[in-house]
């Protein structure tokens, strides 16, 4: 129990060195000063805000009868706000094109190796 | 955007222990490209409750954000997301 409160804390640190940096350049963009105690509220706020991100996902993956959280349950999380919506989704589409040509560029990679690995082999059989 | 490669975002591997450790059941895992965007919510959350933050402070004209804006603006923050 004493590890995931350590735990809890390591996390809790880690969201509020990300909100600090985010609300420091937000800040200075509109020249304005902000007190240390509002960051840490608004980690915290983003800590317990993703608590519910978690139960929402869970449950729209059980739904689905899935036991893994996928991109469509992220999409369904932000469904009653249209702009966020529209948001992940052309964030969702740009990720789907990146993974689409990594899996092309690994299909390259690997027919070269295959006809570099042939041309040793002929090599071989020549100097044998 | 120019400073695209130094933009700040939440790490990969924060996002995902954040949510295993809420999910319920043990079972549950979450694919890489959901962490991406569950991490991308999360910023936009947190510069969202930033800028509006600013934008009280601004309309009360002070050049400090304190706890206080945060707080009026907190309750319309938590309806919209």
């Amino acid at each position: 129990m004493d590890e995931d409160e350590a735990q809890k804390q390591r996390l809790k640190a880690a969201v509020h060195y990300t909100v600090s940096r985010l609300c420091q350049d937000i800040a200075a963009d509109c020249e304005k000063q902000i007190t240390k105690q509002t960051i840490a509220a608004i980690a915290e706020t983003a800590f317990r805000q993703c608590d519910i991100f978690a139960k929402d996902l869970e449950a729209f993956a059980r739904h689905a009868k899935r036991h893994t959280v996928t991109v469509d349950d992220v999409k369904l999380t932000a469904r009653r706000t249209t702009a966020l919506y529209n948001y992940i989704q052309q964030k969702s589409e740009e990720l789907a094109l990146n993974n689409q040509e990594l899996k092309e560029k690994r299909k390259k990679n690997a027919a070269k190796r295959k006809s570099k690995d042939m041309e040793a082999e002929e090599e071989n059989e020549l100097e044998g | 955007m120019a400073n695209a490669g130094n933009e700040v975002v939440f790490k990969k591997e924060t996002v995902a222990k954040l949510l295993t450790r809420s999910f319920k059941e043990d079972k549950t895992k979450v694919s890489s490209d959901a962490v991406i965007l569950v991490a991308e919510m999360l910023k936009v959350f947190v510069e969202e409750a930033t800028r509006r933050a600013v934008k009280q402070a601004d309309s009360e004209d002070c050049d400090t954000v304190d706890i206080e804006h945060f707080e009026k603006i907190l309750p319309q923050l938590l309806l919209d997301f």
